[in-house]
């Protein structure tokens, strides 16, 4: 069942600024991302390891370093508690399924390890689709 | 009292097409040899499970070395190798397994190869069915493109940590927490060579026109795929199988690209299944 955004991005920030993984390299952890899941799209923009700000709602010019983009099935599909095969990674759907990652993907690969982190931190709160 | 494994590494220097190799390996075990492996960028500590798994070493000689560059296997000492980039090639890679083998005095080992080792495992059933008494490649695949990228070893990233969390979802979810935090561990320290080694991977190796050639009867070729696996994948392999006469497919399930660093209980499951076809077909 999807999750309304306001709340969906609550539960995300809680989860992320909490987690002990994340938080053990969370130092120049500091850019901004869009996911785009078709039905809704975030900007989330991390300092440092912590989550300072989710725009629920982006604007055409709203700026961000690298998205990833796939239908919202393709969401839902990531947000199972065990994903299955082919939808359980960001590479598993790029190469397998219809997710695009865009942008400046060098930033992303800079900050790939905590980055993959909270990307798998949506089986735990769910999407927003 | 300490705690010692019955696993010991040792040193053995061989001669690789000029190249001086002074090559790091782990051994246990008595019996058939069965030459493990590991995946591009990573080392043998891939094989810790099966090299202190009793039930296999009682009547296997499991020795897991370390290809040059990876490891506790240095890069050439006989040359100024950091003045070209590295690239594996399907030739070098297949004359140093010989070599290797030889050096060991391995008579008619089994070899056993995981992705980059699994594909190089066809290489060998192709070129040298004879010296071999089979090959399992595990994830392995007749071509297997797309790898061969720059993100690997670039010099504005942590290249360590994009090795190790650019495959950590080659990995299945359900694989134990601790054994994929161990292989993310080992792929952060293959970093120099991981870019090299997939060279061979996705672009040397390519034997979508040869595999008719392969004689799994004659050296049977016993290959397995994790359902993860999205690299190389349960399709691929069966594809490939499916067109060496006597060639095997095994589907693994619920479990990805390294096997047997992820989740080696299972993995065994199917190791003693692909062991247990070569004793029938071969003694």
């Amino acid at each position: 069942m999807a999750t309304d955004l306001k709340s969906w991005a609550v539960k995300f920030k809680n989860l992320s600024d909490s987690d002990k993984a994340l938080s053990a390299m969370a130092r120049y952890y500091t850019c901004t991302y869009m996911w785009d899941m078709g039905e809704a799209k975030v900007i989330i923009e991390m300092l440092d390891g912590k989550v300072r700000n989710i725009n629920i709602d982006p604007a055409p010019l709203d700026a961000y370093d690298f998205a990833l983009r796939a239908s919202a099935q393709t969401w839902r599909e990531f947000a199972r508690p065990v994903p299955r095969p082919m939808f359980h990674g960001i590479w598993a759907a790029s190469f397998r399924h219809d997710l695009t990652m865009e942008g400046n993907i060098l930033v992303m690969m800079q900050n790939l390890r905590n980055f993959t982190l909270q990307f798998e931190m949506l089986r735990k709160c769910g999407v927003p689709v | 009292m300490a705690r010692h494994s019955p696993v010991s590494g040792r040193y053995v220097t061989i001669d690789v097409d000029g190249m001086e190799y002074k090559v790091f390996y782990l051994q246990n075990g008595t019996g058939q040899p069965l030459i493990c492996q590991h995946t591009a960028g990573c080392h043998n500590h891939q094989w810790r499970g099966l090299l202190e798994d009793e039930e296999i070493t009682k009547n296997y000689n499991v020795i897991a070395y370390d290809l040059p560059r990876h490891g506790k296997s240095d890069p050439p000492h006989n040359s100024r190798w950091w003045e070209s980039e590295y690239k594996l090639t399907a030739d070098h890679y297949v004359n140093f397994i010989l070599k290797l083998c030889d050096a060991l005095e391995l008579r008619d080992p089994i070899f056993m190869g995981s992705s980059f080792g699994g594909n190089v495992a066809l290489q060998l059933a192709l070129r040298h069915p004879d010296r071999f008494k089979a090959v399992i490649p595990v994830e392995a695949s007749d071509y297997a493109p797309g790898f061969f990228l720059d993100w690997w070893r670039h010099p504005h990233s942590n290249a360590a940590q994009v090795c190790a969390s650019g495959t950590w979802d080659l990995m299945a979810p359900q694989s134990p927490e601790m054994d994929r935090w161990l292989t993310w561990f080992y792929y952060s320290q293959g970093s120099e060579s991981f870019k090299g080694d997939l060279y061979f991977y996705s672009v040397d190796h390519d034997l979508r026109e040869e595999l008719e050639r392969i004689d799994g009867r004659k050296c049977p070729v016993i290959m397995m795929t994790g359902t993860y696996d999205y690299l190389t994948t349960p399709e691929m392999t069966e594809n490939t199988a499916r067109r060496i006469k006597g060639g095997v497919y095994i589907e693994m399930e619920d479990i990805g690209h390294f096997p047997m660093s992820e989740n080696y209980p299972v993995f065994k499951i199917y190791l003693k299944e692909a062991l247990r076809i070569i004793h029938e077909r071969k003694g």
